[in-house]
């Protein structure tokens, strides 16, 4: 209340009391004690009701006063006559000030509610503004300014800290009101959602300002908004970043496959009018096929590159068997072994070996292995590929007779464009085929690796992993057949 | 001496047509040419002929739509040219009903090879029914009394097994997807685990192959199922 507004307060009861008093003695023959006790005590609680406490107990002692000078006789001095106005007295006194009491409390706590009603209602509907509606900018830039006019600082500003900057945080000053004075110029407090620095939030102001209990915990609760809103924030613009991604992914998409179509459609005719060139006898023909195969494998590796960047390569494990694999892989690398001899290493008289893996995919892998080891293989070695349960992988193993890999270079051999320094440089192929394969193998939960062969050689092992099938799976399907 | 086979080409790339047509000049001289999906539709309907071989990405429908389309009408073999890494839509295009797929570039031997293959599969089959013993890969079988041997030695086959056997032959020249034999075996309303077909296949060859793990009779198909190739 202001000081302007008690002053006026204070003066109009002052003047009913007086008022009043002078009616009363006026007509001192027409009231009775009680009466004019009674209109004190009703002037008493009026005036600490609309005045406050303070001036109900001034209006209380003067009234004890003036009635005793007033009313009680003898009249027009101090001083008491009967002992039972003592009574009458002290009764008035007791009552106006007891009540006065009574009814400052009353106020204070209503007062008190509903300034938490406020409270809550404001930060309630903070709450609803920073979480729904809106960009998340805007309702960052209107809790600043809730936070302002509330506390009354000047300045207020909410600041996003980035991911792992905490050091900026520690850097920015006290995190907390002192507890002493509670005045504060200068502050700033870090915001956190689920213990995790979001941001700051820095109040300033050019001279102290005293915070209140009710404004101090106002403060509490708005830092989580603010919290909550920088969050929001984030995420929204995460959201945004991965939508963008999306698009460029899409896009990405779509540009490799048109320009495979688009290269491809030429290579097409190409290789097919030179191989028919070729078959009737043209020379010419058949290199030009040779050059287009090339150029297709290019092609190939170009978007098998693109792939294994941007996490283009997809499985579909299912149930598949060792042997289905191994036969797949013989017959689509057989044309590749000249006069090598391929020799495969299965145990045929155990059931057969069942695994769970994207069967073209591991055939890539295979193939590729095998591609590799005729590659580097003297002509007069045989190159076993094996398959055999490893505890709960299915293991299969490509061994050659070649080079073998030189230390230095092992752990090298898987990554993108590598060459071996033994190789040579027109090898044929991007030297993506490894990387590509052990990608391959992860994203089927297997693994890709490498060990030099005793007796010298290499050992390219691709484990994926292995499934039991039950015979009486097996039997039960028979049945419904048998049945059926 | 019977009329010449007649091949239907349906691309809309003219140098692709072209280079079909070159590539199966030893197959036919016949071959017509459509340029998109409703007259490739239109011809295979109107000009009766012995063979499609169809390229996807027709500009005006998806190559699984003509498919279907020519399969409600006809009977007649269809080579899908693909490109390479797609085996879904391999597997789409065969469950609409192509027999064969080739993928892109392509060599010349192999789609008239192929194209040969078809074209002779679609002739027997309307000549006659399956009757007598089959001679496959040094085996014979009997689909009349259910009996495999190979070398005069009977070989025991379950159920199942003889089942998938019998589905591979009567298709015999065509590439059949898991689907369809999981179809054909188990029937479509049984719900039993279609990944077992891979296992009994397996199992199935160990007892028909020579050598089960470089098999000769039943061809994989990565990712799109198996194969048996015709008798000849």
């Amino acid at each position: 209340m202001s000081r302007r507004k008690s002053a006026l307060v204070w003066s109009g009861w002052i003047v009913a009391t007086f008022l009043a008093t002078i009616f009363m003695a006026h007509t001192r023959g027409a009231f009775d004690q009680v009466h004019v006790v009674l209109v004190y005590l009703l002037l008493v609680l009026g005036a600490s009701a609309s005045g406050g406490r303070v001036l109900g107990v001034s209006l209380a002692c003067a009234g004890f006063v003036l009635i005793d000078y007033f009313f009680q006789p003898p009249f027009g001095e101090f001083g008491v006559g009967k002992p039972l106005d003592w009574l009458a007295l002290t009764a008035f006194l007791v009552t106006a000030l007891v009540s006065t009491q009574l009814l400052a409390r009353a106020q204070a706590e209503a007062e008190a509610a509903r300034r938490r009603a406020v409270e809550v209602e404001s930060l309630a509907r903070l709450g609803s503004e920073t979480l729904s509606a809106g960009r998340a900018e805007d309702a960052l830039a209107r809790i600043a300014s809730v936070i302002r006019s509330t506390l009354g600082m000047a300045e207020c500003t909410i600041v996003p800290v980035e991911p792992g900057d905490s050091a900026a945080v520690r850097a920015s000053g006290p995190a907390r009101i002192d507890g002493g004075s509670g005045a504060v110029q200068r502050l700033v407090i870090p915001l956190s959602v689920q213990d995790r620095v979001v941001g700051t939030l820095r109040l300033e102001n050019a001279t102290p300002v005293r915070l209140d209990m009710a404004q101090r915990r106002f403060l509490d609760a708005i830092t989580y908004y603010a919290a909550l809103a920088i969050d929001r924030v984030r995420l929204v613009a995460e959201a945004e970043h991965i939508e963008a991604l999306r698009e460029a992914d899409r896009l990405k998409d779509i540009v490799l496959a048109s320009v495979s179509h688009d290269l491809r459609t030429p290579l097409t005719t190409i290789k097919a009018l030179a191989q028919s060139a070729a078959m009737q006898g043209n020379d010419a023909g058949a290199a030009i096929e040779e050059q287009a195969d090339r150029l297709t494998r290019m092609v190939s590796d170009l978007l098998d590159l693109s792939r294994l960047k941007g996490g283009g390569f997809a499985a579909a494990p299912e149930l598949n068997t060792a042997e289905d694999l191994i036969g797949a892989a013989v017959r689509q690398t057989r044309g590749l072994f000249g006069g090598r001899t391929l020799r495969t290493v299965i145990d045929l008289s155990s059931p057969a070996l069942v695994g769970q893996f994207d069967f073209s995919q591991s055939l890539r892998v295979l193939c590729n292995l095998l591609e590799n080891a005729s590659r580097y293989s003297p002509p007069s070695q045989p190159i076993e590929l094996g398959a055999r349960r490893d505890e709960d992988a299915l293991l299969f193993t490509v061994a050659d007779r070649g080079p073998g890999v030189a230390e230095a270079d092992v752990t090298r051999i898987f990554e993108p464009f590598f060459r071996a320094r033994n190789a040579t440089p027109d090898a044929g192929r991007a030297g993506l085929g490894l990387s590509i394969a052990r990608t391959l193998a992860e994203i089927q939960g297997g693994t890709l690796t490498y060990s030099p062969r005793p007796g010298g050689g290499s050992v390219f092992a691709l484990r994926l992993p292995a499934r039991e099938v039950g015979a009486d799976a097996l039997e039960q399907s028979i049945d419904s057949i048998s049945n059926g | 001496m019977p009329d010449a086979d007649v091949i239907l080409v349906i691309d809309d790339e003219p140098q692709i047509r072209r280079a079909v047509r070159d590539a199966l000049r030893e197959v036919t001289a016949r071959v017509d040419e459509a340029a998109n999906g409703t007259a490739g539709v239109d011809a295979a309907a109107t000009g009766r002929p012995d063979l499609v071989v169809l390229d996807l990405g027709l500009p005006d429908m998806a190559g699984v739509d003509v498919c279907r389309e020519i399969r409600r009408r006809s009977a007649v073999p269809i080579i899908v040219l693909s490109a390479r890494h797609s085996e879904h839509e391999k597997v789409d295009l065969l469950n609409a009903g192509a027999d064969d797929y080739v993928t892109k570039p392509f060599s010349v031997p192999e789609l008239a090879a192929r194209a040969k293959a078809q074209i002779r599969r679609a002739r027997t089959f309307a000549a006659a029914g399956t009757s007598g013993p089959v001679a496959i890969g040094g085996l014979l079988v009997d689909t009349v009394n259910r009996r495999v041997s190979r070398d005069g030695t009977q070989i025991h086959l379950t159920p199942i097994e003889w089942q998938i056997l019998a589905t591979l032959l009567a298709a015999a020249g065509r590439t059949l997807t898991h689907q369809q034999i999981f179809d054909a075996v188990w029937g479509r309303e049984f719900g039993s685990p279609q990944q077992y077909l891979r296992v009994h296949i397996t199992n199935l060859r160990r007892k028909i192959e020579l050598d089960p793990a470089s098999p000769q009779i039943i061809i994989t198909e990565p990712g799109v199922g198996y194969r048996v190739d015709q008798p000849r």
